[in-house]
């Protein structure tokens, strides 16, 4: 196992350099740079010029780019150009912001729509089925954006259940923090359900047509105990690497709802550094993100073998 | 049971809301986007402008009509030859550290700013690549700093009062530490530094010592005083989101735009306070463009567009057309800046016709910010083309590659707002000069040029009207631009705030305004 890890992590090397090269070249083939956005419209051409040369943006890319990598390797993501902060604690920082809201949403989402999605497979074809996957549809059809602002509209707006904007930090006060992130975490939730309800249903309805099942059956074996006891585990591996996907995704995709709840996540930081072109900030988080990335599909196959004993690693 | 569970989970989840909002005399404001640093007039941008200005002050500042003032000076005396300015620095001003104000402390921030390793952005004002130099600064005594120049300057005063230059601040010396680098502004505001949540807010705090002006609050001058105990900057990217957190209470104050305006005026717990400030929106040219160099073609465009229609339209009915690169907010506005483009469809088509127009397309680039009705604009101009023969077309584009485009020049028409400037000489400057050196600037044109360098240098209010107005008449003359109207500053708020009023200068000044219990 610690080879396949080791083996893994070393693949994510390659994987980091292209994407840091990708990234690198992608945002400056965007027009405008920072010192332009700094300026604005009052940017008269030696003022451009001096600020460009300070912020090194006056060099061949080439060498921007061997600079920034060299800087990497030691550790160092440089600091944001609209800041000043480090780009590697401010990136951290807002990364644990997300990863509270994301691993909390995928985590219920997970608890609530794997049983639902195991139960309509189970009563397939009933007015249960039909309602669950029509409410599943529903909602992973819904944009995440509109569904913050709806939630936001009827539980903050007209309820006054929730704060509609601001943050407070978990380490700060805790029941205040709960308060501004039920909102986004519920959105979230009601939309990645969607997504688990019909993949949990169709991987069970699927391994309820096997064999085993049938035997268990012929056995005499309970419903409850062919459905929690031998079917639950064979039809939780696909959705578990689906859930795996969806964490991934979530963890470096949820600027809009970050933007609609006013979350100061990373989502929201990498957002702001397009429209400011603070490249050192992008850079890093896409980094950070990427690697996140490979470190949970490798958790997602690591833990694999609890679900699918044929898993060998 | 169930019923009970679910009422007390309510209760509890209201008094959690509740305890966060129970701070009576704190005054919540929206930014949309969050300040770059603490340090004024060096990494800054208009929302950082708008914050550090309730915590340093200069020599001097603009009043409620972008006249410029004395503000930690009592008076300026500038002798004959107009090269030496003496401040005679007010009494009894201190900083927020307790330390009394000296011109020491005037000396020190100079000098500060004048180090090019501050990266100050008005230091090419001062070091002798603008308009004139400043060869000495010096403090005869304690309450006198003395600003010698080597040639005369009619923008001396009003380019130390920039709010981009931070209001050329004076910082007691305890704002950078032993290293020399910036920790946090020690000024001499009406407020003093709170908290930076980056991402989150910035929070300042009443500053109980201050020495306010005499008199109603006038710009960044007269009456200062704070009257709530601390003032929150909230950063709320979505416009969205303002709206709702206005509605519920959760903010007190938020910039809204012309769209928003009718909804929030019929809210009940909200009202609007609205001024014309000196931003503008024009539709720019390329003079140099095939088919715009040919001033009658411009000048179709300007015949064939119903401004009046466009700006109540794109402004939703509160704004004002102005054609004039003044703004009908300043005390240069006068009856020959009234003087505009004319409505007249026929002469648009007649005009068009003489110049060969055969059908060339026409493109308007714009972008799609919430805060500017660049893309509004756009789109009714390009329908009021359309309807005399014009072949237009509207590229959208992001903000960023946008200004590459302007500063660029690679364009033919562009719908875009100029940002705020007080002083008329400043808002010529914006678009006025050689092509060739500076291809942002949309009026390459030597004799307005020249007439611009005389308003730079005139001190004189008449003469430099006079300037203004010639200046007025060529540029209407030869449509390098059609200025539409001002922007609109335009605050929500709510019905318990009291005293807030928007001004020419659009950024909201938070001293005078309180919380009714």
């Amino acid at each position: 196992m610690l080879r396949l890890i080791l083996q893994r992590l070393a693949m994510a090397v390659p994987t980091l350099l292209l994407i840091s090269i990708a990234v690198f070249a992608m945002i400056r083939l965007i027009p405008g740079d920072p010192a332009l956005l700094m300026l604005g419209d009052m940017a008269d051409p030696t003022r451009l010029a001096a600020l460009r040369q300070s912020l090194g943006l006056d060099q061949p890319l080439a060498v921007q780019y061997l600079i920034w990598l060299k800087a990497v390797l030691s550790g160092d993501l440089g600091v944001s150009i609209t800041s000043g902060q480090a780009v590697l604690p401010l990136i951290l920082e807002r990364f644990s912001v997300s990863a509270t809201i994301v691993l909390s949403a995928v985590l219920l989402a997970a608890l609530i729509a794997v049983p639902l999605g195991m139960l309509a497979a189970w009563k397939q074809d009933s007015f249960l089925d039909l309602g669950l996957v029509t409410s599943a549809t529903l909602l992973l059809s819904v944009p995440g954006f509109w569904m913050g602002l709806l939630l936001l509209y009827v539980f903050g707006l007209e309820l006054g259940w929730f704060p509609v904007v601001g943050y407070v930090s978990f380490k700060e006060d805790f029941g205040k923090a709960l308060a501004y992130v039920v909102l986004p975490i519920a959105t979230l939730v009601l939309h990645e359900s969607g997504v688990i309800i019909r993949m949990a249903r169709a991987s069970t309805i699927e391994v309820l047509r096997l064999d085993y099942i049938a035997h268990a059956r012929a056995k005499g074996l309970s419903e409850r105990s062919v459905l929690w006891g031998h079917a639950l585990r064979n039809a939780f591996a696909p959705t578990w690497t689906l859930i795996g996907l969806i964490l991934g995704n979530l963890l470096g995709g949820i600027a809009v709802i970050e933007t609609v709840f006013t979350i100061p996540g990373i989502g929201r930081l990498m957002v702001d550094s397009i429209y400011a072109r603070d490249y050192p900030v992008l850079q890093g988080s896409l980094l950070l993100i990427t690697f996140v990335y490979v470190l949970v599909n490798l958790l997602v196959d690591l833990m694999y073998p609890l679900f699918d004993p044929r898993v060998k690693i | 049971m169930k019923s009970s569970l679910k009422n007390a989970l309510a209760l509890g989840l209201i008094a959690l809301v509740g305890a966060g909002a129970a701070q009576a005399q704190t005054l919540r404001l929206a930014l949309n986007s969050d300040i770059r640093s603490l340090d004024p007039g060096v990494n800054r941008d208009d929302r950082t402008d708008e914050v550090l200005l309730h915590m340093v002050e200069g020599l001097m500042a603009y009043g409620e009509k972008g006249e410029v003032k004395p503000l930690l000076a009592q008076k300026v005396d500038v002798s004959a030859d107009g090269l030496t300015y003496t401040f005679t620095l007010r009494q009894g001003v201190t900083f927020h550290n307790g330390e009394p104000l000296t011109s020491a402390d005037v000396l020190w921030s100079w000098n500060r700013d004048m180090d090019p390793k501050t990266q100050w952005r008005c230091l090419p004002e001062f070091d002798g690549s603008g308009l004139s130099k400043v060869t000495s600064v010096t403090a005869p005594d304690p309450q006198t700093v003395v600003m010698q120049l080597d040639k005369p300057s009619g923008m001396f005063l009003a380019t130390l009062a920039r709010t981009d230059c931070g209001g050329t601040a004076v910082l007691q010396k305890a704002s950078v530490n032993a290293q020399g680098e910036f920790v946090q502004p020690i000024g001499t505001g009406p407020y003093q530094m709170g908290e930076w949540k980056r991402g989150q807010y910035i929070s300042l705090n009443r500053f109980d010592k201050y020495q306010s002006l005499p008199g109603a609050r006038d710009g960044y001058v007269g009456g200062k005083q704070a009257l709530v105990d601390e003032v929150r900057f909230v950063i709320i990217p979505d416009q969205a989101t303002v709206k709702a957190a206005l509605f519920s209470g959760d903010l007190d104050m938020a910039e809204v735009t012309e769209t928003d305006l009718p909804e929030v005026k019929a809210h009940a717990n909200l009202k609007v306070s609205t001024a014309p400030s000196a931003t503008m929106n024009v539709l720019m040219f390329q003079t140099r463009d095939p088919l715009l160099k040919d001033p009658r073609i411009r000048q179709a465009i300007a015949a064939a567009i119903d401004i009046d229609q466009l700006v109540a339209t794109t402004s939703n009915g509160f704004g004002v057309a102005n054609n004039s690169i003044i703004s009908v907010a300043s005390n240069y506005y006068s009856a020959a800046e009234k003087a505009g483009f004319k409505y007249d469809p026929a002469k648009a088509t007649e005009l068009l016709r003489q110049a060969g127009y055969n059908g060339q397309p026409l493109t308007i680039v714009a972008n799609r910010r919430s805060m500017v009705p660049s893309y509004d604009l756009a789109i009714i101009a390009q329908a009021m083309l359309q309807a005399v023969g014009m072949n237009v077309n509207v590229e959208v584009m992001e903000w960023g590659t946008q200004l590459e485009r302007y500063q660029s020049g690679r364009y033919q028409a562009m719908s875009f707002t100029y940002s705020a400037r007080f002083d008329p000489a400043l808002s010529f400057e914006q678009v006025t000069g050689n092509k060739d050196k500076e291809p942002r600037k949309a009026w390459d044109d030597p004799q307005a040029t020249e007439l611009l360098g005389q308003a730079l240098r005139e001190g004189d209010v008449a003469k430099r009207q006079a300037i203004f107005d010639q200046l007025h008449k060529r540029f209407i003359d030869q449509v390098p631009m059609i200025v539409m109207y001002n922007g609109l500053d335009i605050m929500a708020l709510n019905q318990k705030v009291e005293g807030y009023n928007s001004w020419i200068g659009q950024k909201p000044r938070l001293w005078g305004v309180s919380i009714k219990p």
